[in-house]
């Protein structure tokens, strides 16, 4: 019983960390239908930076908004720089974001090295305690991790849901020509849903290697994770994102748990079902 | 010679190898202009062509004197061209009043306040989302956000498709107090009797080409005209 | 007439070249080739890209390892003769199983799955031992002797990947002229007609990866024999991108293209320690793809083509002024 209530908790702590990496990657995808290859190198972007921030400053809260803002800076120039250029031409965009991806993970490697770091975590968020009515230990960490993905949600959900320029977002999701014949400047509007996308998956990277670690790889096992969730949750839905987050983190922590080396399998047989289904995610909406 | 608002010269315009437009040449000032033509005769490419939706191949269109060849639809939008597109295109996942939040600018002659007394249905539903409106109300909207950017020209492109009789003649009205305002008007429409209801001037084209340019009364009165260019029956509603 | 013209040097090719341009360079390139020729032949005649040929290729290359003689002592020894049929019929199931779950996904939805499809089963090498020997994998994977030829020998391996890369490209143009082969193609220009003709598009679209598995496994089989060894880094997202950087590089419209870039490719890797620290070789091959997709997205196949057609008709003009 103690086992399987930590391995929930560790499938929601997990589930936390895919909803955080994968909301940015589906809020861009939903503008603008780029499938941004790059998303798991702005994560780990953000990661490394954060851990610099914090071993240089010491402060924890100074690190996770240092990630998000150089992810967000990255995202914007990869926007700006180049795949505005290549808007509408969906192709090209996924392959100049994949060259993109792989130059960012080398020059990390080159700069960051191949060793394995962890942010040091500050000390109400070091140890753990004893959670009321479960009745198990769990790391401070963690839980923090679970409540900052559902501040994000809901932040999220109300920037995209209650505010002008979420307005704006939800209107190029429908029509962006209209959206420009109404004086909005898409692409400047791109850079900066862009930099917001960045900005979560810095700011999750910083996360994920104060709760897990990083290290190269990272990137991959990230970009993976936000694929599977938006394929599974629904492509451009924040809710999807969570209920696909929730769904392949749990899948992947029972798996690792009662299944050890068909683990994977489990995440991608929900890939499979889901597509077999529902071929737009479970959230999704039907397009052709 | 004063020069008008908006002047098209030897516009041409391609969807790939497919040539559009010919040569078009327009004039819009202050008497509103109706664009007559059946379908498929590129009506609706010239709105394209004038907000920079599709770029053309030849030609200029100058907006108050200035060459707008190249500027993006948001820039031309800012110039001052609302833009009331075919089909309507509201918002599917804004409401009404997010509608008119977005396109609202301080301190211009239209407010949402004013819209909402000129269209009294839209503030009754202001909550409700764009694709959850009637047709009318659609048009009403999608009019009320063009007005929110204080245009000087308005190009409304078929804007009584598919609207019952009695919407029609509301829409009328409504582009006759467009005019009121001193907004210049491009009405592009395929039934007639509305065009001729709500403009003084027309322009008849086909085949990509302008063909005739008279006033609303002269096609009027001249039946055997619109039969060979809207093959209109003497008589026949449009 | 052309093919005997680019055939017959390639034949005499090991004549001029050394041990090391033969094998590091020349046979590298064409199993690479007939790997990446997997993928432009979907993404030309069904208009898909697929990220999961490496996987594709990596399933006939651990079926041979499994099955053959290896050096991790795991895996049942099978003659030749039944391992290299089995590895090409287990490839060929896997491409029309990855077919039949990409197949209402196109454009970059397709992108996503067969990515997702791909960097799964990289993970699930590194997971399981009994099949795959997670993250180690099989080494000692010997080439066998046919006949009394060891294709482990330079000469040997490079005909038989020279041959095998003749007879993929006479596939390839032979199957999309096949009834099945147009129907492919159909499905790819319009879906929506297939459909309402009546014709489901689920078979095409399952032949059209069946077919690229049955490319890809051949390569794969190569690649197994050429390396020696296949593991979980065979068919992660190094091999997966190197695919795709070779097609893209020969031009993904361009089913023949692929033994340009993989040329381009080998090339690059085997020099350019000359020009940049070893170490950075991911950072310049990513330049190399990022710059191909800004100036040339048709590839250097496309490129070539471009300029014979303007240095032939330079009278022709660019029209638009917009």
């Amino acid at each position: 019983m103690t086992l399987f209530l930590i391995v929930t908790l560790n499938g929601l702590t997990l589930a936390a960390l895919y909803f955080l990496a994968a909301s940015g990657f589906s809020l861009i995808f939903g503008l603008m239908r780029t499938v941004n290859m790059a998303h798991g190198a702005l994560l780990m972007l953000g990661g490394y930076v954060g851990y610099s921030i914090v071993d240089a400053t010491g402060s924890w809260g100074l690190g996770v908004v240092g990630g998000g803002l150089a992810a967000a800076l990255a995202g914007a120039i990869v926007q700006a720089g180049v795949l505005g250029w290549m808007q509408g031409d969906e192709l090209r965009q996924t392959l100049a974001s994949i060259a993109i991806s792989i130059i960012m993970a080398d020059l990390m490697l080159w700069h960051w090295g191949g060793l394995t770091y962890q942010v040091e975590l500050p000390e109400a968020l070091a140890g753990g305690q004893r959670l009321p009515v479960l009745g198990v230990g769990y790391a401070n960490i963690r839980l923090a991790l679970m409540a900052f993905a559902l501040a994000t949600g809901l932040a999220l959900w109300f920037l995209i849901q209650r505010t002008r320029f979420g307005a704006v977002i939800r209107a190029g999701v429908d029509d962006q020509d209209m959206l420009r014949a109404l004086g909005y400047p898409i692409n400047r509007i791109f850079v900066l849903v862009f930099a917001l996308g960045g900005m979560l998956a810095g700011m999750a990277g910083v996360v994920a290697a104060s709760a897990l670690s990083i290290a190269p790889g990272t990137d991959l096992q990230f970009l993976l994770s936000s694929l599977v969730v938006v394929i599974v949750g629904g492509m451009g839905s924040i809710g999807g994102a969570a209920l696909g987050a929730l769904l392949v983190g749990l899948a992947e922590q029972y798996g690792l748990a009662y299944a050890p080396t068909y683990g994977v399998v489990f995440t991608f047989a929900i890939m499979v079902l889901v597509l077999a289904v529902r071929p737009q995610g479970l959230l999704g909406k039907a397009e052709l | 010679m004063a020069t008008d608002l908006l002047e098209i010269r030897g516009l041409d315009l391609r969807y790939g190898s497919s040539h559009v437009l010919h040569g078009v040449g327009l004039n819009v000032s202050d008497r509103p202009l109706g664009i007559l033509g059946r379908n498929g005769m590129g009506k609706t490419s010239l709105c394209n062509a004038i907000m920079g939706l599709h770029p053309h191949s030849a030609g200029e269109i100058r907006f108050d004197g200035i060459d707008m060849t190249g500027l993006p639809p948001e820039k031309r939008a800012q110039m001052g061209i609302g833009y009331v597109p075919q089909g309507r295109r509201v918002f599917r996942s804004l409401t009404v009043e997010e509608h008119l939040r977005i396109v609202e600018r301080k301190g211009g002659a239209w407010s949402m306040d004013r819209v909402y007394e000129t269209f009294p249905r839209l503030k009754e539903r202001r909550r409700n989302l764009g694709d959850r409106l009637s047709g009318g109300e659609q048009q009403m909207l999608a009019i009320g956000r063009a007005l929110l950017l204080n245009p000087r020209l308005m190009v409304l492109d078929e804007p009584t498709e598919g609207l019952a009789p009695a919407i029609v003649s509301d829409v009328i009205d409504l582009i006759e107090l467009i005019a009121g305002e001193g907004i210049a008007v491009l009405l592009v429409e395929q039934n007639m009797h509305a065009a001729l209801a709500a403009v003084q001037d027309v322009a008849i084209m086909v085949g990509g080409e302008v063909v005739e340019r008279m006033t609303a009364q002269a096609l009027e009165s001249d039946p055997a005209m619109q039969k060979r260019h809207l093959g209109l029956e003497p008589g026949q509603s449009g | 007439m052309r093919p005997a013209l680019i055939l017959i040097p390639l034949l005499a090719l090991p004549l001029v070249l050394n041990d090391f341009w033969l094998t590091q360079v020349a046979t590298r390139s064409l199993i690479l080739g007939i790997m990446a020729l997997s993928l432009s032949f979907l993404a030309t005649y069904l208009g898909v890209v697929s990220f999961a040929q490496a996987t594709m290729a990596g399933i006939a290359g651990y079926t041979i390892a499994y099955f053959g003689p290896n050096s991790v002592g795991i895996g049942v020894q099978l003659p030749f003769w039944i391992s290299i049929p089995l590895a090409l019929m287990l490839a060929v199931v896997s491409g029309g199983l990855i077919g039949l779950i990409a197949r209402r996904s196109r454009g970059i939805y397709a992108i996503m799955i067969t990515l997702a499809i791909g960097v799964a089963f990289f993970y699930f090498t590194r997971q399981n031992y009994t099949l795959f020997n997670g993250w180690t994998g099989f080494s000692g994977v010997r080439a066998p002797e046919i006949g009394g030829l060891s294709l482990r020998d330079p000469l040997a391996l490079y005909l038989l990947s020279l041959g095998t890369a003749v007879l993929a490209l006479a596939l390839v143009s032979g199957f999309v002229r096949s009834p099945l082969g147009l129907t492919i193609q159909a499905v790819r220009d319009a879906p929506g007609r297939v459909l309402a003709l009546g014709i489901s598009v689920t078979t095409p679209i399952v032949a059209a990866f069946a077919f690229s598995g049955l490319l890809a496994g051949a390569g794969g089989i190569l690649n197994v024999w050429y390396q020696e060894r296949i593991s979980s880094f065979s068919v992660g997202l190094g091999p997966i991108i190197d695919i795709l950087i070779v097609a893209v590089i020969g031009g993904l419209r361009h089913p023949a293209g692929a033994f340009v870039g993989a040329v381009v490719f080998v090339l690059l890797d085997t020099f350019a320690v000359d020009l940049i620290d070893r170490e950075r070789f991911n950072t310049l091959i990513g330049v190399v793809l990022l710059l191909i997709v800004i100036v040339a997205p048709g590839g250097l196949q496309q490129l070539a083509s471009d300029w014979v057609a303007r240095l032939r008709r330079p009278e022709v003009k660019e029209k638009s002024t917009v």
